[in-house]
This record gives structure tokens, sequence and C-alpha cells, in this order.
């Protein structure tokens, strides 16, 4: 864009009217800011044109979909290889076990206390002691560990499901500590409140 | 024009500087308070305890005090001392009406203690920078147009015939303001200190960021670049850069910046069409932007030695330095990929303040010490403590901006980081991430604290000045403009030539080209590049011809509002009558949130009263990592009925989209009387008075019924039903929590939260029929226009069943 008025004389035009004392020079433009300025309107084009009129790439619920799919097939391929031997044999791996430590330290222990007793200096927290063997969703590794991946059924009264954000490994961890308080083999009992209990029934 | 001159007869006009004098005080003393504020809650942050277990000193109440003080009693009493000095320079008159003036100035004055009031005792509509009250709105509108009024009234009357280009942004900045207000604040009250939006969920996020953006462009941008063409060449005593540039950033500025209000949103529910154009334009606003910032600092040219020596030189450089790097670092932030990011975390925080203590503080403070000689005829008190001021204020705003960018860059890395096959979070527990960034946010109140203290010198630096002299009014002989010396274009020449008709039909080929249906929408594409074409071969013909007619615009005050309002109409229009016909309940095709119950909606009101939207955002981005922590990300429909919509900005604490049934009613309960039982680190206030205070059950059916009017389905029920509702409900919660040992009443303020709390993320999936979205009624389009986003999938899909 040439300068219409401007001769090829170094000096810039002065225009003539001065308000309140203030003259303005009449420049022109600096070629690169203009450049700069056309180049972001070409992007805007050229993106819009590509994006929306030739339909490349994915949009957001397009992109949410293939991710979270694509999380769920390594989770499924995860959990084909555990059971509860494998569970019981990690509860005795002291690598494992420290590292649920650490996550249940952070994560759980605000409601099931730090001895695992759900008792703080003798109140009572909102989580279910984990250090007897009472069970109300079942004691068996694979019964914890899917209660700790999805939550209580009635999550209003209990556990939220925790495999989203922690991920499948870190609750395997935390399940593998928890169960480092406990035996195989060794006597259970459903709580009276248990929904487990109805579907026996 | 110096013949008339010569001719004319002349009159002595007294200026009016005293209302000048009065908004600088103002500014400084509010511009105090507004920081204080700021740094008290700056260390609530860090130290919870300084919320002293207090209702109306707590965080999220004090936070919308900080922000509406710096920016509407701060910024806006400095920007009304520079527009009343020198329009009636620019103007060679005096402001039309005294009366006006002091009206303006007492009434502006007791809106900010109006708010100063209310705001503590958690009065507010819940929308950023828009929580005043509907009186207060009302008197906000009042006030602005006294003051437009006033200013119109002095253009009409002046006696300079053509504006200078500090009039344009004056211009741009009351209209766009009165326009942004009055529409974000449409409500219906439902008490004399409540009210709810008209605008619900996807609409209320679009509208309020429409204004939020705008308000700080046409709040804290515009009118400060006007009062920089007046005073920095002033300061200087050079003429400005270009002329030509002073054009065409203006009307580019002006208009493009409008449109970039979604950048807010994005990532959000909000439809990816309107995110896209809030990228894009945002990315063209950076050049605009930038040739304010050219225009001040090359008109230094040859006046650089003025740096070294005067003070307000060096605040004038200062600050329009900062003002390139904000409205540089803008752009970048709202490019999708890097949002994802630096939103909701601190880097926002370091934006915004390295705008408002860089920018607006610094213009400020140039234009304070400039100002105060002249209006007390005399000379500054100190130079060496404006300049202490200048250096103090330099490295505070430097310390507070990059323990900002740190802090936000570490949280946005730590939050977003997955494990190596992407399907774990690195750093589960949000605490984790805000404890790790609690040392930086230490070093923003040491930031703080020095440009604080900047501010107090300056104070104590002026008054000094002021007491050194007594306040003048300038006296100037002015040669009197007879009536057909300005303000004589007919409207068909406004409207009607080649620059204007030019613009507008490229604008609408534009437009075509992104919502015509496929096919039409390339023809319109290629049609606006051919009529580009056209238009340049035209300006290189006939430039002088086009810059002519600018000339004598500039002589037409009424025709240059028009098409200012025109410029900064447009963008809103496009973006948001859309989203208004076609973003409602009865077009939501997966999702519907379920209505609040009556305690749910009591609750709801006590969280917005509360601030708690200020920390906590109720939106999950469609991104992996917020998905992973916070669950399923949030859909349009999820917050169709919200009024306000609580999306949030920040996220001090985690996100609450879906906090419902996430946790026991026994947690929250502990949760909000001390926050540290349940999340051990946590910088959350507790909130005790929730456990005495009853809700208003009172109001509920009035709200009721107002909400109904709105739009929200409630079934029928009377006064009586709906307090029994409300009752039971809670009788269930208190029930849950005496299981646990917890014991309160069913009518306290807490079980109404929680029950609240325990509602978010709840929805139905409606009988999906066919619905007419693609023929949005009420649109002057020869052809109807299509949805950008469905007409892509709907191309995707057809080019797959095409493929084999």
């Amino acid at each position: 864009m040439d300068a219409p008025n401007s001769p090829d004389n170094q000096e810039p035009t002065l225009r003539e009217h001065a308000y309140d004392g203030i003259q303005e020079y009449d420049q022109k433009l600096p070629n690169w800011w203009l450049w700069s300025w056309y180049i972001t309107m070409i992007w805007f084009v050229l993106a819009w044109l590509i994006y929306y009129q030739l339909g490349v790439g994915r949009d957001d619920a397009q992109r949410m979909a293939e991710d979270l799919a694509k999380i769920e097939e390594v989770r499924q391929k995860e959990l084909e290889k555990i059971d509860d031997a494998k569970l019981w044999a990690m509860s005795q791996d002291e690598a494992v076990v420290a590292k649920g430590k650490e996550t249940f330290m952070t994560t759980c222990v605000a409601c099931h206390a730090a001895d695992l007793s759900a008792h703080l200096a003798g109140n009572k927290l909102p989580g279910l002691p984990l250090n007897d063997q009472e069970w109300k969703h079942g004691g068996n590794p694979t019964q914890v560990l899917n209660l700790v991946r999805k939550g209580a059924p009635d999550i209003t009264k209990g556990m939220p499901a925790w495999e989203p954000q922690l991920g499948l490994d870190r609750v395997v961890d935390v399940v593998a500590f928890v169960m480092s308080h406990h035996k195989e083999g060794e006597p259970q009992t459903l709580a009276a409140d248990s929904p487990l209990k109805a579907e026996a029934k | 024009m110096s013949d008339t001159a010569a001719t004319a007869p002349k009159q002595l006009i007294e200026f009016d500087d005293k209302t000048v004098r009065q908004f600088m005080w103002a500014s400084i003393i509010w511009g105090l308070v507004g920081m204080l504020v700021g740094l008290l809650i700056a260390s609530q942050l860090n130290f919870f305890q300084l919320n002293f277990e207090t209702s109306f000193l707590t965080f999220g109440r004090l936070r919308p005090l900080h922000t509406n003080a710096v920016i509407f009693a701060f910024v806006g009493n400095m920007m009304f001392a520079g527009i009343y000095y020198s329009t009636q320079r620019l103007c060679k008159a005096r402001m039309a009406s005294d009366m006006l003036s002091k009206v303006h100035f007492w009434g502006w004055q007791l809106i900010i203690v109006s708010a100063a009031v209310t705001l503590p005792l958690g009065l507010t509509r819940g929308q950023e920078y828009a929580e005043l009250i509907w009186p207060i709105n009302l008197a906000v509108a009042v006030i602005w147009v006294v003051f437009a009024v006033n200013f119109f009234w002095t253009l009409a009357k002046r006696n300079e015939p053509t504006l200078y280009v500090a009039l344009w942004f004056y211009i741009a900045t009351i209209l766009t303001i009165a326009m942004l207000y009055i529409v974000n604040h449409l409500s219906i009250p439902t008490s004399w200190t409540h009210s709810y939006t008209v605008f619900a969920g996807v609409q209320n996020a679009l509208v309020q960021w429409w204004y939020g953006h705008n308000a700080v462009a046409f709040f804290l941008t515009t009118p400060i670049l006007g009062i920089m063409y007046y005073f920095l060449p002033k300061a200087v005593e050079r003429p400005v850069y270009s002329y030509r540039l002073s054009i065409v950033h203006f009307w580019s500025l002006v208009f493009i910046y409008i449109w970039a209000g979604p950048h807010h949103l994005l990532h959000t529910a909000l439809p990816e069409w309107l995110q896209y154009l809030g990228m894009f334009f945002s990315l063209m606003l950076w050049a605009p932007s930038w040739g304010g910032m050219l225009n001040g600092l090359l008109t230094l040219r040859g006046a650089w030695d003025k740096l070294r020596t005067d003070p307000v030189v060096k605040f004038f450089v200062a600050g329009v330095t900062f003002y390139g790097m904000s409205t540089f670092e803008g752009p970048l932030l709202s490019i999708r990929a890097v949002n994802y990011l630096s939103h909701y975390s601190d880097w926002t925080i370091g934006h915004v303040h390295s705008g408002a203590m860089g920018w607006n503080g610094f213009m400020a403070a140039g234009l304070f010490y400039w100002l105060a000689p002249r209006l007390y005829g005399t000379k500054l008190h100190s130079t060496s403590m404006a300049n202490f001021h200048f250096w103090i204020g330099l490295i505070g705003i430097l310390v507070y901006v990059l323990a900002m960018w740190t802090s936000g860059i570490m949280q946005g890395l730590m939050l977003n980081q997955t494990n190596a096959d992407g399907t774990a979070l690195v750093n589960p527990a949000f605490l984790e991430t805000l404890n790790a960034i609690r040392p930086l946010m230490l070093f923003r109140i040491v930031g703080g604290l020095l440009y604080f203290s900047g501010m107090a010198l300056m104070l104590v630096n002026l008054a000094l000045t002021a007491r050194s002299g007594k306040p003048v009014n300038e006296t100037r002989e002015v040669a009197l403009l007879q009536r057909n010396e300005k303000d004589t274009m007919p409207v068909t020449e406004t409207f009607l030539n080649d620059p204007v008709a030019y613009l507008f039909a490229g604008m609408l080929l534009v437009l075509g080209w992104l919502f015509l249906p496929p096919g039409s929408d390339i023809v319109a594409l290629i049609c606006a590049g051919l009529f580009t074409l056209i238009a340049i071969k035209k300006f290189r013909e006939k430039g002088a011809a086009w810059g002519g007619w600018y000339d004598r615009l500039l002589a037409n005050y009424l025709p240059f509002t028009i098409l200012t309002f025109v410029a900064v109409a447009l963008g809103g229009l496009i973006q948001i009558v859309p989203t208004v016909v076609v973003n409602r309940a009865r077009n939501v095709e997966d999702r519907i949130q379920k209505i609040y119950t009556p305690l749910e909606l009591a609750g709801r009101d006590i969280y917005v009263n509360e601030g708690c939207y200020n920390c906590h955002s109720q939106m999950i981005r469609t991104i992996l990592p917020d998905v992973l922590r916070y669950g399923d990300y949030s859909r349009l429909g999820e917050s169709i009925y919200d009024h306000p919509f609580q999306w949030g900005s920040k996220r001090t604490g985690p996100d609450l989209a879906r906090e419902g049934g996430r946790y026991p009613d026994s947690w929250h309960f502990r949760h909000m009387q001390d926050p540290r039982s349940t999340s051990p680190g946590s910088n959350m206030p507790p909130y005790t008075w929730l456990y005495e205070d009853k809700f208003d059950q009172k109001t509920l059916p009035k709200k009721i019924a107002v909400l109904t009017r709105l739009g929200v389905p409630y079934p029928p029920m009377d006064a009586a039903e709906i307090r029994e509702n409300a009752i039971n409900q809670g009788i269930e919660i208190v029930k849950r929590l005496r299981e646990e040992n917890l014991y309160t009443e069913p009518d306290r303020k807490i079980v109404a939260v929680i029950a609240y709390l325990q509602k978010l993320g709840q929805f139905d999936t409606p009988q999906v029929e066919e619905k007419l979205l693609t023929t949005p009624v009420g649109i002057p389009f020869p052809m109807s226009p299509v949805n950008p986003d469905k007409a892509r999938r709907a191309r995707q899909s057809d080019t797959a069943s095409v493929a084999p």
C-alpha cells in the first residue's frame, strides 16, 4: 500500500492543522506491521477453510471420544492380567505397597485415616474401616479393586470412583497397600447394610 | 482556516478544571483502596487465616470488590479526569453543563461507595465485573448517560471544526460501554437486592464474556489510548507519529475487539464455531493493538532524551510498552493450544495485571504527574520521588507478573501432565499442584506491595504539589465557530460513498462465507476475494478522494458516532443473536440439566453470594486431563437453566461441575466448616456462618416465579408448597448427617448449599426429535444461514459414506 501523497523525499508530511498545539505526521504504515496483520487475516481464511470447508481434523467431541476409547482399551488389557492371586502377591511386594501407601496418604487418608481405622482421635471419619474383617462391598482383592475404580453403587453415601483421576495403576497400588493389612484366606464377614447381601438373597 | 479564525468572533472561556481535579483525587484514593484490597486477597490465598472466619472479609466476596474498585473506581475516575481535561481543550469549549459534570462526579462516587458496601455483604449478580446488584446497575446506566450527554453536548458546542483522534476513542468508549453494560445487565428483580439475569447458561456465558472482554477493551483500553493521544504528544512536545496509522488502528481496533469475547470460553461447551471466531479475531487484533503502541512510542522520535529526565515520559513510555506486551500476550493466550495450558490458571492473572498495573496504572501515574502541577499552577513537588515511584512500581509489576507466569505455567503443566501412554494423570491431587505454587503466590504479594507503595508515594507527592500551589482554572481566548463550519455532512454522504460501501459489501460476503450452506459459502469467499482486489484497485486510483471523505467526516460528530456504533455493534449481533435464538433448552439434543428443587435453588443463590465462582469453575473442558480429573466433559445443556451461569474463569480450587454425588453430605459438612479437615493443605476459607444463618425461605416463591417466567419449566407450586418442599429436603439431609453424629437444622444455609452441591452434574437425556435447528427465525438473510459446526459434521459424514 503506497502512500498516495508521499513523494520520494525522506521527510514525512506534517499535517497542517494543530489541535491544542498537537500536530500529526502522516507517515506511511510500517511494512512489517502491515504484513504481520495480513498474515493473521490469511491465517483466519486458510484455517477456517481447511477446518470447516474441507472438514480436515477432528472436532472436540470426536477427539474426546477417540482419546477415551483408547484409554479404555489399554485399561481392559491391563485388567485382564489382574486377578485375586496377583493382587495378593502384590500386597506382599514392598515396592508396590510403598507406592500404594504414598497415594493412600494423600488421597484416602482424609476419610479412612492413616491406620485404616477410619477413626481419628476417637472420632469417626466419613470412610469405613479397612483394617477389620468386615466388608460392605466384598473383601476379595478384585472386589476391593472394583470398588476403588468405580466407587460405591450409591455414591451419595460413600466412596467416589477413583479410576479416572488416579489411573488404573495407582488404584492397583492402593489396593495392594490396603490388602497388605490382610491375609489371604482370613475370615470375612459382610456388613449388615451390604448391598451384596441383598444380591445373595 | 486561519483566515476564518482571524475574522471570527472571539470569546474568553474558562475551562472546568475543578471537575478534573476531583476525578484525579478520587482516582488516586480509590486506586489505593482497591490495591489494598488486592493485597489482602492475595495474602488470603496464602494464609487462609486472613479470612478471619468473617463472612464479609472472605476472598469470594472481596475479590469482586478488588476488581470492581480497580476497574471502575481507579481507572474509571482516571479516565474521566483525562477526558474532561482533554475534551475541553480539543473542543476549545468548556464542558457543556457544570450541573451534569457535578452529577457525574458525585453520582459515580456514590456508586463506588454503594459497591463497597454491598459486595462485602454478599449482594451480587454473580458475573465477573458485573457483580453489582440491579439498583446500582440502574444508577450506573443513568450516570453513564449523564456523562454521555455532557460529552456529546460539548462536542456539539465545539469551537474546533474537526475531531482529533483522542475524541474518536472517547466516542467509541462511551457508546460501547453503554451498549455492553445495558445488555449484560438485563435482569428481572426478585427483591430490592437480588435479580436473575435474563440469559441462561451458554447464552449468559457468551454475553458475559462479550461484556467482560470488551470492558477490558472499551473501559481499560480505548479511553486510555485517547488519553495517550492527547497527553503523550503534550508531554514530549512532538507531533504524533502517524495520522494514517491512527485511522487504520482505530477502526480496526473497535471493529475487531468486539468479536474476541469467546476466547474466554475456549474448550468449553460454547459451540465451536464461536470459539474459533473468538480465537481468529483475537489473532487479527494483535496488529491493530500494536498500531496504538507504535503511534505512542514512535511519537517520541526526536525526544527520547526526555525519557531520562521527565518522570511523566518514563511512565508513559513504560505504560505503552506494557500495553504492547499484554496485547501480544492476549492473542497468544487466545490460541486454543496455548489456552489448553493457561486457562483457569495464574497466567491469566499475570496477563491482566501487566495490563492493569503496567498500562492503566502507569498511564494514570504519567497523567497525574503531568496534570497536577498544571491544575495547581505550580511545579511537581519532587521529581526524584516520582522517579522512585516509577522504579519501585516497575519492579513491583515485574515481580508480580513473572511470579504469575511461572505459577500459571507450572500449575498448568502439573495439572495437564499425563503418563507416557496418556492414560492417567501424573498429579491426580489438585492440592498438590496448588501447594507447588505457594512460593510464587508469596512473590506476588511482594510485587503488589512494591507497586502499592509507589502509588502511596504518588499520593504524598501530589498532595504536597497541590499544597504548594492553588487550584487554577485555565482561561483561554477562542475563536467561535460558525454553524456552517462543522456538522454539515448529510446522511447520504456519510453512508453512500466508496469506502463505506466497499467495507460493508466485503463484510457481507465474508459473513456469507462463514454461514451460508455448503457450496454457496465457497462462492461467497471467492467473491469476497475478488471484491477485495477491486477495492484495492479503486483505493490506488482514488485514495485521495477516500482520504478527503474521511477528513470531512471528522468535522461531523454525529455521522462519525453513528459509524462507530455500527462498527462496534456488528460483532456482538452476529455472535449473540444466533446463540440466543438457537441455543435454548428446547433445542438441546443430548443432555439437559435437572431443575433445581427449591432448597437447591436457595443453596445455589448462597453459592453465588459467597462468590464461590471466584475459585471454582463449573465447566469440564473438552480436554483429556480435565475429563480424567473431573469426569465427562460438560455439555451445553447441562447449564441451560443456570441464571447466572457459573462456568468460572479461575481454578484456585477444583472444578465442581460434577461434584454432585462425589462425596457424602457429611464430607461437605465437615469441609465447609474446616476445609483442612477433609483436604489437608487447602487454602479455602472456613464458612462457619453458614452453620448459624438460616437460608432465605421468604423470597423462594418469588424467585421461582421469575425463573419460570424466564423459561425454566417448574411445575406449578404455591408458596406454601415451595417452602414445605425445601424444608422436607432439608430434613432428609439433616437425617443423613445425624447418622454420622453431625448436627444441624434443616433451615440452615449449610443444608441448602449441600443440597445444591449434590445436585451438580445431574442431567436428563431428552427424547431426540427432529428439530428445526438450521433455520433460526428472524434473521433477515436471503438464504437461511447454517451452523458451521453442523455443516462440517454433515460434510464429514457425506465423505465417509462415499469412501469404500
